[in-house]
């Protein structure tokens, strides 16, 4: 049986913080993903889910965040780590500033980690505003889409009939 | 195609984000000689960034003051323009809105319960420190802020900054499928709700008992939200529309944010304020409830906070449940607005107290002047002075890192909108003789 893969862009519709978004809202639209041989894979878009986060991974094997992130290299440059490889939450967590990572250490707390958590992303231009993404970060969207969706095909197993499930 | 609009919000939002609260104290010879709490309260640009604006885009415009309590920015804000404009849009949307509120209070009490107060009596650092123990407990907070979250959705059509209210009523109305299906959830949901109850109050809250001055909505019958008069334990009894009588905001040099102070005295607002005076508007099985607990409404101990949001917890999910049960699709979720010049008040009850808002308009609905009143501006002066008596009785001479502990935990039970802030409260003590 295929295992399930739940894509989740998060972000806000600010700047470069909607990549996430617009990440996933390109893969909702990928010809690949969309074909029937990939409806293991589901692609969901969350605004700022907060501590809510792992709610929504409930029922994924595998489940792929993307998010633009802020480390202070050139914007527009891909992040892709893996949530083993990151240290526990930081314990000062509040109502407004609940981000992925105390996410994930809430979720390690309730027993509530997906198999594998990959996270990739894109370093954001803390100069840019607006409602559309700044130019570095536009220009690094498609490749990294066409890379996820590559990653995702892998990760979801082989592919299954729908008939042979359904027995 | 439309145009997007750009409206200049990015500096309050990341300031909310990364907003400071630092406390001062000034101890002699073991005694608080002075306190204060400096914080940064970025909504008043909001009042000038709606100046020039037309009505119908104040309730998406306000609703970006904060991610937690956006419904009540917009409900204060459509009331004082329809009461301007001379507006009733009817029983549906009043109803609707009171079920849109009910899920705010849900979802922003049950994250304080969980994310903010409870590790404090429970002796961890963060919810995750205490996830691991208490994991029942932090999922049952998580279930309930998610249908907190549902229930503004399905009137919000999205849980952060939502966008179906308007002035004059809904965008659109929910189906009667998505109404059953969150009718399932709250009526799953109310048991583990009172469970919740039970819990908060049976933990180990410190007993401190303080003299202040409670304020807030009153309704005829009903537990206030969205409607009433303003009233307080000290005999006030006035119509919103008079609250600049009563009520003055004043600057003072340590903090950004204004404070408002009632006939010159701090005082409080929020759910034990709410609860405290109100308590004959609760409906029965919510009563026995609250009857069946050790600890007696009106309460003078502001660690009383987190029981009474728990207890609004269950009277949310009860009146949704009701509201929702008895409504009918509505022909129209709106009714048809005709901008007038004046000047129109609304006040209604957020999570964190009463969020008073007035808006003078010209004939053509333009917004000339604003005035936004939130609940975290009104209980400054109270937080200081609970501070004050809260430190003084813990001992001043404690170590930092206690009395910076106690502080916080002090200023949590206020659920200011600053709490993110206040999780990095920096403590400045200045003893002498040393």
């Amino acid at each position: 049986m295929n295992r399930r893969v739940h894509i989740i862009g998060t972000g806000s519709p600010f700047g470069d913080d909607r990549f996430g978004w617009a990440a996933a809202e390109a893969l909702r639209d990928s010809p690949t993903l969309n074909d029937d041989a990939f409806r293991w894979i589901e692609v969901s878009i969350l605004d700022r889910p907060g501590a809510m986060l792992p709610v929504h991974w409930q029922a994924a094997d595998i489940v792929i965040l993307l998010d633009a992130v802020r480390s202070g290299v050139a914007p527009g440059t891909r992040h892709c780590l893996d949530a083993r490889n990151l240290p526990d939450a930081d314990m000062l967590c509040s109502s407004h500033g609940f981000g992925v990572v105390s996410a994930i250490g809430l979720a390690r707390a309730l027993g509530n980690m997906p198999s594998r958590l990959l996270l990739r992303g894109v370093e954001a231009d803390p100069s840019w505003s607006g409602f559309c993404l700044s130019p570095a970060v536009a220009d690094a969207l498609p490749a990294f889409v066409g890379d996820i969706v590559e990653e995702a095909r892998v990760l979801s197993g082989f592919y299954v009939p729908a008939a042979a499930n359904r027995g | 195609m439309t145009e997007p609009r750009h409206i200049p919000v990015r500096v309050p939002v990341l300031a909310r984000v990364e907003g400071e609260g630092t406390l001062e104290l000034r101890v002699h010879n073991g005694a608080i000689e002075d306190l204060r709490l400096r914080i940064f309260e970025p909504p008043r640009m909001f009042e000038k960034l709606l100046e020039g604006r037309d009505y119908s885009e104040v309730p998406d415009m306000v609703a970006r003051i904060c991610g937690i309590c956006p419904v009540a920015y917009q409900m204060s804000a459509v009331h004082a323009i329809e009461s301007l404009f001379g507006v009733d849009p009817g029983p549906w949307v009043r109803a609707m809105r009171r079920v849109m509120y009910c899920g705010e209070w849900i979802q922003s009490h049950s994250l304080h319960i969980h994310m903010l107060a409870a590790p404090d009596f429970l002796g961890y650092s963060s919810v995750v420190e205490m996830a691991g123990k208490y994991a029942q407990e932090v999922r049952r907070g998580l279930k309930l802020q998610a249908l907190g979250n549902d229930l503004i959705r399905l009137l919000g059509a999205r849980s952060v900054h939502p966008v179906g209210a308007r002035v004059g009523g809904f965008h659109r109305a929910p189906s009667r499928e998505q109404v059953n299906l969150l009718l399932g959830k709250l009526r799953e949901l109310l048991p583990e709700a009172e469970d919740l109850v039970r819990w908060t109050a049976a933990l180990d809250l410190p007993e401190h008992e303080q003299d202040f001055t409670c304020v807030t909505l009153r309704h005829p019958r009903e537990y206030p939200m969205n409607e009433g008069r303003l009233v307080s334990s000290h005999g006030l009894d006035i119509p919103v529309d008079q609250f600049e009588t009563r009520f003055v905001e004043q600057q003072v040099a340590h903090s950004t944010a204004l404070h408002c102070l009632l006939d010159g005295q701090p005082y409080l607002v929020g759910p034990l304020a709410r609860l405290n005076l109100n308590l004959d508007r609760l409906s029965d099985p919510v009563r026995k409830l609250v009857n069946s607990l050790d600890i007696e409404f009106p309460s003078r101990n502001m660690h009383h906070s987190i029981v009474a949001r728990a207890i609004e917890i269950v009277i949310a999910i009860r009146e949704a449940t009701d509201l929702l049960e008895s409504c009918q699709e509505p022909r129209m979720p709106y009714v048809d607005i005709q901008p007038r010049a004046g000047s129109g008040v609304g006040c209604t009850e957020a999570p964190r107290g009463i969020l008073w808002h007035r808006y003078e308009l010209d004939a053509e609905g333009k917004v000339v002047h604003a005035r936004i009143v939130p609940p975290t501006s009104q209980n400054q002066s109270r937080i200081e002075a609970d501070l004050r008596e809260s430190l003084q009785n813990f001992g001043p001479d404690r170590p930092e890192e206690a009395l910076r502990r106690h502080g916080e935990m002090v200023i949590r039970n206020y659920d200011p909108c600053i709490s993110c802030a206040t999780h990095f409260l920096d403590l400045r003590i200045n003893r002498w003789p040393v």
